[in-house]
């Protein structure tokens, strides 16, 4: 019941919903909920997910509370259906996974360096200037990780009222991403 | 291999893809009493399938096997292509054009690409008659450079804040503007409803303001019992042993099983790429696949060179209002074909309505623009942002191709490759009108110009129609030349690209092959 009135509530704000693995139980909520209630990512480590928002929050500010962790890791998981943009960007849906996993790691070894601050971690990567980097090119990542976090933060109906854009949907988005 | 799917006994004709020509193919063939059968590879699709959301409208695409892509000027498949019922014409945004009269021999003109084996007066019937079948808006008259034709058969949509501003800068450089003729509804048509203006096109038209096939050639393909297979991904076509030219139907994978349909007429009709992809693998051991007698099949490939231009104005602009093909369109250097070092005609699709985010979003071009800089730099955007795309020719080369990669799929198909590198001088033209385009902003009084990168608009050629067999792959009608009923439909067929949207001249084309294919039935 709970949980019925959860997704009415939400369908109503317009937010997009998606299966979450939440304390072994799969709820049906927003990208957001699922990190304010502790999601288990079932794709990426809790460390690629820590390292995900703090850059992606340095790029996008608003993307860690928007959820761009339980989106990432939901839509590897969604296979062919992915909605990532990395698809249209070269990286087809079988391939995501090893994209950010990739980075990723990248992206923690760069964060584990002493006194450096997340602003110049997306500067260095941005600028293809990181040492040891592994998989696709540290901009590209740069530019994908920023397109997801617009996706989450200015994508959706909330987005879109933050920037006084009126967002007048024909059939608002309402299942998962 | 299993033959002929549950409720497709022997039809006349297969098409193969449900998409832009596949549908009108359809409808136009059953309507005269043909029995047809659509494969189609993706899942079926309606209008409630439309939800308005960009992130949404990527589960549109193509989501068939990979296509590998090689060259300086990739094509795109992934966001060009489209995957279901109506393809990708069922979220594209409706800007339907004419050929130039020139885009039909520039080989002859200009020594430069392929010669249509047609020229604009041999489609200028079915221009008229597709129009006024799906409905469009436009002011022909103010289309100066519009070749001739019938009117079109609803008054333009309404010019909004971004295209009045964005107008100053055409006015001021001597440019002239006309408002762009659009397959979507400015008033109710043929019970369809009339557009709101909200700017959710690219991700489909649920109400059936925008012409896109679900509401125009889907429901009398219906009507006229067609049979729409879906998840059905066809591999090849199938040859009589006895008489190679005799095509007697295809073969296909639907959930991990081989099946074949047989049928008096086959009809490829799957976008370009898979188009050319379904010929070459048809070919066998002892026979090259049909139409690449003489090594042409694949090539010829094209792709519209484009890039927008984006101004940020004092001037309110309200960019989100109006449709995603914009409000106006300039025509006025397209016929300038020959300029020195720069070669191709190119247009200006003017005020598109744009959205914050995804990969033609204002915020997603601007890579430099983040942290807290950002939300603000948004929120003036939201407001003040104009943008235009300017669509260049491609010259048609045939080391430009389509042909199979060493990769396979999970049913063990041989994946498509392309490779599209383009010609300096399309390179240069491109420059040179990037260049002039934030000129134009600035006259137009954008206090910060900048443009997006070169990307790759439209899919066409790789089975090009053409009198000389060798020198194309099929003849005007799109019968594949050393076969006897073996069509292609699509923009596949063009030889040469022209700057204007396909949409509107592949459906031409395709009006006209139903008609040579209910004459010769007849
Ligand atoms: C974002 C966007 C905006 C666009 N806007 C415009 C515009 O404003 N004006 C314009 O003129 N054009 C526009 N286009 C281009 C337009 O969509 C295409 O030119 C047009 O849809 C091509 O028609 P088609 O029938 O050849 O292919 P499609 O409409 O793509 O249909 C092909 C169908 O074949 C199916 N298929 C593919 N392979 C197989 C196989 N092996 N077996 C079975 N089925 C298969 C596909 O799944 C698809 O459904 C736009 C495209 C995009 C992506
Ligand atoms: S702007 Fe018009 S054509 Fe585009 S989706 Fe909305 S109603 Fe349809």
């Amino acid at each position: 019941m709970a949980l019925a009135t959860t997704r009415r509530r939400l369908l109503t704000g317009g937010a997009a919903l998606s299966w979450f693995l939440v304390n072994g139980s799969w709820l049906c909520m927003s990208a957001a909920q699922a990190r304010v209630a502790g999601f288990s990512p079932q794709k990426l480590t809790d460390e690629q997910c820590t390292t995900l928002e703090i850059l992606a929050d340095e790029l996008v500010p608003g993307a860690r509370d928007a959820g761009i962790a339980a989106f990432i890791d939901s839509q590897l998981t969604a296979g062919e259906e992915s909605l990532l943009i990395a698809k249209y960007l070269g990286v087809p849906a079988p391939q995501q996974l090893g994209f950010y996993q990739a980075a990723l790691d990248s992206g923690t070894r760069l964060l584990a360096t002493q006194d450096l601050s997340a602003a110049f971690a997306i500067e260095l990567i941005s600028k293809d200037e990181v040492l040891n980097w592994e998989g696709a090119p540290a901009s590209f990542f740069s530019f994908v990780l920023r397109a997801d976090a617009l996706d989450v933060v200015y994508g959706t109906e909330h987005g879109f009222e933050q920037l006084g854009i009126p967002y007048m949907a024909h059939i608002s988005p309402q299942e998962a991403w | 291999m299993k033959s002929d799917g549950a409720g497709m006994d022997s039809p006349d004709t297969i098409i193969v893809g449900a998409g832009a020509a596949g549908l009108l193919l359809a409808a136009r063939l059953a309507e005269t009493g043909r029995r047809v059968t659509v494969l189609e590879a993706g899942p079926k699709r309606s209008t409630s399938d439309l939800i308005s959301s960009q992130i949404w409208a990527r589960r549109l695409k193509w989501s068939g096997p990979h296509v590998e892509e090689l060259g300086d000027h990739k094509v795109g498949h992934a966001f060009n292509a489209g995957f279901g019922t109506g393809g990708s014409a069922v979220h594209h945004y409706g800007v339907w054009l004419r050929l130039h009269r020139g885009d039909f021999s520039v080989a002859s003109d200009h020594g430069v690409g392929l010669d249509w084996p047609l020229d604009y007066d041999t489609l200028r019937a079915h221009y008229d008659s597709v129009q006024s079948e799906v409905g469009l808006s436009g002011d022909a008259e103010a289309e100066v450079w519009r070749p001739d034709g019938a009117d079109y058969p609803m008054p333009p949509l309404p010019i909004f804040a971004q295209g009045r501003v964005l107008k100053k800068g055409f006015d001021k450089t001597g440019r002239r503007t006309a408002p762009l003729p659009l397959a979507i509804n400015s008033q109710p048509y043929q019970g369809r409803a009339a557009c709101q203006y909200d700017g959710w096109c690219d991700a489909g038209c649920p109400i059936g303001a925008l012409a896109n096939p679900l509401v125009t050639w889907l429901p009398r393909a219906q009507e006229a019992g067609v049979h729409i297979e879906h998840n059905a991904f066809v591999n090849r076509v199938l040859r009589d042993p006895n008489k190679a030219s005799r095509i007697t139907g295809v073969e296909y994978f639907q959930a991990g099983e081989r099946h074949s349909l047989h049928a008096q007429q086959v009809i490829i009709a799957a976008f370009t790429v898979q188009s050319a992809r379904i010929l070459l693998s048809s070919a066998d051991n002892n026979r090259p696949a049909p139409g690449n007698q003489f090594d042409q099949l694949g090539r010829y490939l094209t792709s519209h060179p484009a890039g927008t231009v984006f101004g940020l104005f004092d001037e309110e602009t309200y960019p989100h209002q109006g449709v995603s093909g914009g409000q106006l369109i300039s025509h006025d250097d397209y016929d300038k074909k020959n300029q020195g070092a720069a070669f191709g005609s190119s247009q200006w699709l003017i005020a598109h309505a744009i959205k914050p985010h995804d990969l033609l979003g204002y915020g997603t071009g601007r890579p430099d623009i983040s942290g807290e800089k950002l939300k603000p730099w948004l929120q003036d955007a939201a407001r003040h942002i104009g943008n235009m795309t300017l669509v260049a020719e491609d010259i048609a080369k045939p080391e430009n191709r389509i042909s199979l990669s060493g990769q396979r799929d999970v049913n063990g198909i041989a994946l498509a490759r392309t490779e599209h590198n383009l010609d300096t001088r399309t390179a240069q033209l491109w420059e040179q009108r990037i260049a002039e385009g934030q000129d134009i902003m600035r006259a137009a009084g954008a206090r910060e110009v900048w443009h997006g990168p070169r990307v790759a608009m439209h899919i066409m050629g790789g089975t090009v129609m053409g009198n000389d067999e060798k020198l194309s792959v099929t003849d005007s009608y799109g019968r594949v030349h050393d076969t006897d009923n073996l069509y292609v439909s699509g923009p596949s067929l063009f030889p040469s690209s022209g700057a204007v949207n396909p949409t509107f001249t592949l459906s031409a084309i395709a009006s006209r092959q139903a008609e040579h294919l209910t004459k010769q039935a007849d």
